[in-house]
């Protein structure tokens, strides 16, 4: 009925309202902290967001396409490398590099995203692992250009250096710029007609080819979209680390965390990736404070634990719960048992 | 209205391995009919829609719609081109509300609104036509096996085509419930779509189309009236076997 | 030439010992259509228990690897039955994610229980070797190599002809229609499960004999386990073996010819290659298909 369809698109209107006034001041308290908080803590803030933005980059393509990307760290690594080499080679500077580094991330992922978005589960999964691990060694075997495992640093002084060093104040607010691009990308994408179209693509790819979804362009298109997202990403920690290795860069770790992120979240919707981020990144490195040496356990039993508790994501499992009235973790357990 | 027809096959087939799905089966659609086709399991019926469809490459062959050769064509080109389709074995879009399942198709059309709001709207009108009009803010999940089928249904009309092929949708419904699907399709002949109707249910066959294509075993068995197809002892004789066509044979 | 021989002789004993690492978890995979991510974990861990079997009574680790086997067998059914049983239907990422958490449980665990020095298995008759004519040949090695096949094709024989075996493939082939049949697939996923730790728990006690080990190289034999069983096919056992005898000596003779660290560079080369164009593997069909339909 018309009347029902306006009022859930009025509703729809007022969440857009709620979230924009929440953001706000979001924004504004994290602007204040900014002079606030002390340097250690403005480093470990830094990290949340760039987690934020890297969670938000990888729910492209793994969680609204449903392609789990096992090797996004491809698309760090090959940011963060090509700023790298820009910066200390041909003395680019670092907001030129920056956009650049997306770009680069972005066509090798066209390139790549070719042939092994045809593969589906597990072995697109395993394909893109396979990626990331074997550009790693790449990068270790190019040491004339990448400085190979010995590592390679930007020019933060002297008269190469075209972007002075941020400083952790400055570094702050790159990262939450970064963080708040990501989340107006992801907000678009879930209510436009691309988004939909993922989302179809993620559910049947037969059925959205037969409504005339270009499966293949779309999927591409998200994983270039992704992969840009999560190379500018990479940019960004390079030129603030300084000085990196390929083990770092290309860390399988690194993509764990975004798919984590993602999963307990609540993976297909904006806010769950963000929630997971902050919950995730908070937990950690509370734990690695307070209880170094058993920290790993805590933790991989909180993933253990909300894998099989609430697979859908938390936020999932939130707004299904308000549908049907059901909060019971039974059920969910119910859903993918044997 | 030209004389080209919507749809026309030449000599299409698919092997499987050693196997025939579908062999030589060249025939054409004028605009504005139902055609309807049926045969017994295994004939080829739904590969036969596939390979229209584009969601199966055909081995041999050629598909013409409208008088354009779309021969191996991805689906969603030829999903631009005004055909819509249904699966057998449904596949609704199992994360969206029922509305959201009919939206997407109104958004990916060719002339449609790029606006999900309005598509949200639209597809509300689609709901109604099929009877589901209560359910836009459901989850596919939830729905009864009647009502998905009319989902797969309103899914293929939402991107208003030209030219509808149905994949046994009246599979699994009740006798009762059959009549307001062939009121559906008898009004979208009215509206001036061309439907393609494959169904095992001879009653809505011989209700609803104007001509009737039999296939058996990836073949064109015969072509014709509604009426005269049933009648014919070579179609008695796929369906139900040789003796009982012998045993009719000997009756009259 | 001799060179050359010596450097195939050596692919070809560490293929035997990858196709052992790899077989289980080329199982798992084909059988549940689970990646396991914590395989190289396993792989360690029998490594570990056959070291302090040694270390504590003497154990000769050609019999602790039996001590291993049965251990991980014991963990590889809990974890199944209890955990990954819990979300065998969900969606790739979900069981990816679950392994992955086990894996930094079991990593951190070996970490606190037996610190991460490097160790290796020493025995009196390490140091022994064959020549064939002017290639010299381990015996350790040899030993491993033909335990590692000879386990291989046992448990190809367990598969095909007794009923376990039988129930374990029909649950692969079709689950919904062997629990028709009254098989209890819970059970069946767990034993398979099982089975694969065991087997990996025998692989990392005979790399314990050849080589030092620490947790840190468990990701690194689950790698290794993913390009053999991609290689030779998921759930073909066979298919392990061709997959880690080709692996072993392409990385042999790549580590003789080629320099720096081309060689990984390589191997993850050909595993895409392999899933671009015969995601099935090389030999024979795999149970879940690999592509999108269209």
């Amino acid at each position: 009925m018309p009347t029902k369809a306006s009022f859930s698109i009025a509703s729809k209107s007022s969440r857009t309202m709620v979230a924009s006034v929440l953001g706000t001041i979001a924004l504004i308290l994290a602007l204040v902290l900014r002079f606030q908080l002390p340097g250690g803590e403005l480093r470990a803030v830094s990290t949340i967001f760039m987690f934020i933005a890297l969670s938000q980059a990888w729910n492209i393509i793994g969680g609204f396409t449903g392609y789990a990307s096992f090797g996004q760290v491809v698309f760090f690594g090959m940011g963060g490398y090509f700023t790298a080499v820009v910066m200390l080679k041909y003395h680019f500077s670092f907001w030129l590099a920056l956009p650049l580094s997306g770009c680069f991330a972005a066509i090798f992922a066209i390139l790549i995203g070719q042939p092994l978005l045809k593969l589906k589960g597990h072995y697109f999964a395993i394909a893109t692992l396979g990626v990331a691990e074997g550009m790693r060694e790449v990068v270790i075997n190019l040491a004339d250009l990448t400085g190979g495992g010995a590592g390679i640093s930007v020019p933060i002084a002297g008269k190469f250096a075209k972007t002075e060093y941020l400083g952790d104040g400055g570094f702050y607010l790159l990262f939450l710029a970064l963080a708040i691009f990501s989340l107006v990308i992801g907000t678009i994408v879930s209510r436009n007609k691309f988004g939909y179209g993922l989302r179809a693509i993620h559910q049947n790819e037969d059925a959205a080819a037969a409504v005339g979804i270009n499966t293949v362009r779309s999927k591409v298109m998200a994983y270039a979209l992704s992969a840009f997202m999560t190379g500018i990403v990479g940019a960004s920690y390079v030129f603030q680390q300084v000085t990196i290795f390929p083990e770092r860069l290309f860390d399988v770790e690194i993509t764990v965390l975004m798919i984590m992120m993602v999963v307990i979240g609540g993976s297909g919707t904006v806010i769950g990736p963000l929630l997971g981020a902050l919950g995730l990144q908070f937990i950690s490195e509370y734990l690695r404070e307070h209880f170094t040496n058993v920290h790993t356990f805590i933790l991989s039993g909180i993933i253990i634990l909300a894998v099989i508790l609430i697979p859908q994501g938390a936020v999932n499992y939130l707004r299904e719960g308000i549908r049907t009235k059901d909060y019971s973790l039974l059920t969910n357990i119910r859903r993918y048992r044997l | 209205m030209s004389d080209v027809p919507i749809l026309e096959t030449r000599g299409l087939g698919r092997r499987f391995g050693s196997l025939d799905a579908v062999s030589d089966v060249s025939f054409s659609v004028p605009a504005g009919q139902i055609l309807g086709v049926i045969g017994p399991n295994g004939a080829g019926k739904s590969t036969f829609i596939n390979l229209v469809t584009g969601h199966i490459k055909p081995s041999s062959g050629k598909v013409l719609i409208d008088g354009k050769d779309m021969t191996g064509q991805q689906p969603w080109t030829i999903a631009r081109a005004g055909v819509a389709r249904t699966f057998q074995i449904v596949k609704p879009f199992n994360g969206m509300t029922v509305r959201e399942n009919i939206a997407v198709g109104i958004l990916y059309e060719p002339n449609g609104t790029n606006r999900m709001a309005a598509a949200l709207n639209a597809a509300d009108e689609v709901l109604h036509e099929v009877g589901l009009a209560g359910s836009g803010d459901r989850m596919p999940g939830e729905l009864s096996t009647a009502d998905v089928r009319r989902l797969e249904f309103a899914k293929a009309l939402a991107s208003r085509p030209r030219l509808l092929l149905l994949d046994e949708v009246m599979a699994g419904l009740r006798p009762n419930e059959i009549g307001p699907s062939l009121d559906l399709i008898r009004s979208l002949k009215a509206r001036g779509t061309t439907v393609i109707v494959v169904e095992h249910v001879m009653k809505a066959i011989v209700a609803v189309s104007d001509r009737v294509l039999v296939l058996a075993q990836g073949k064109v068995l015969m072509e014709g009236e509604p009426r005269e197809v049933l009648a014919d002892p070579k179609v008695i004789e796929v369906y139900l076997g040789h003796r009982y066509a012998k045993r009719q044979k000997g009756n009259e | 030439m001799d060179t050359f021989l010596q450097v195939t002789a050596y692919g070809l004993l560490q293929g035997g010992l990858l196709a052992l690492v790899a077989v289980g978890f080329s199982l798992v995979w084909g059988i549940m259509n689970i990646v396991n991510l914590c395989h190289g974990a396993f792989v360690i861990l029998g490594a570990y228990i056959a070291w302090e079997m040694q270390a504590w009574i003497g154990l000769d680790p050609f019999l602790g690897m039996f001590v291993s086997a049965a251990v991980l067998f014991c963990i590889g059914y809990v974890i199944q039955r209890y955990l990954i049983n819990l979300i065998v239907n969900g969606p790739v990422f979900i069981t990816l994610l679950l392994t992955f958490g086990i894996n930094m449980a079991l990593i951190q665990a070996m970490n606190l229980l037996f610190t991460a020095d490097f160790r290796s298995i020493q025995t009196t008759y390490g140091s022994n070797s064959f020549a064939f004519g002017e290639v010299r040949i381990p015996l350790v090695r040899l030993l491993a190599f033909l335990l590692a096949i000879i386990i291989t094709l046992l448990l190809v024989a367990f598969v095909k002809h007794t009923r376990t075996g039988m129930s374990i493939m029909a649950t692969g082939m079709d689950r919904g229609a062997a629990r028709l049949m009254g098989i209890k697939a819970r059970h069946v996923y767990a034993l398979t499960f099982a089975i694969s730790a065991a087997l990996a728990g025998m692989a990392g006690t005979m790399i314990a004999t050849i080589e030092t080990f620490d947790p840190s190289k468990a990701g690194k034999f689950t790698l290794m386990a993913f390009v053999v069983a991609v290689l030779g096919g998921l759930g073909n056992m066979y298919g392990a073996l061709v997959g880690g005898l080709l692996i072993g000596l392409v990385q042999s003779w790549a580590g003789q010819y080629l320099s720096g660290t081309w060689v990984n560079a390589i191997a993850f080369l050909v595993l895409i290659i392999v899933l671009v164009f015969r995601p099935n593997g090389l030999v024979g069909k795999a149970f879940y298909a690999a592509r999108v339909e269209i």
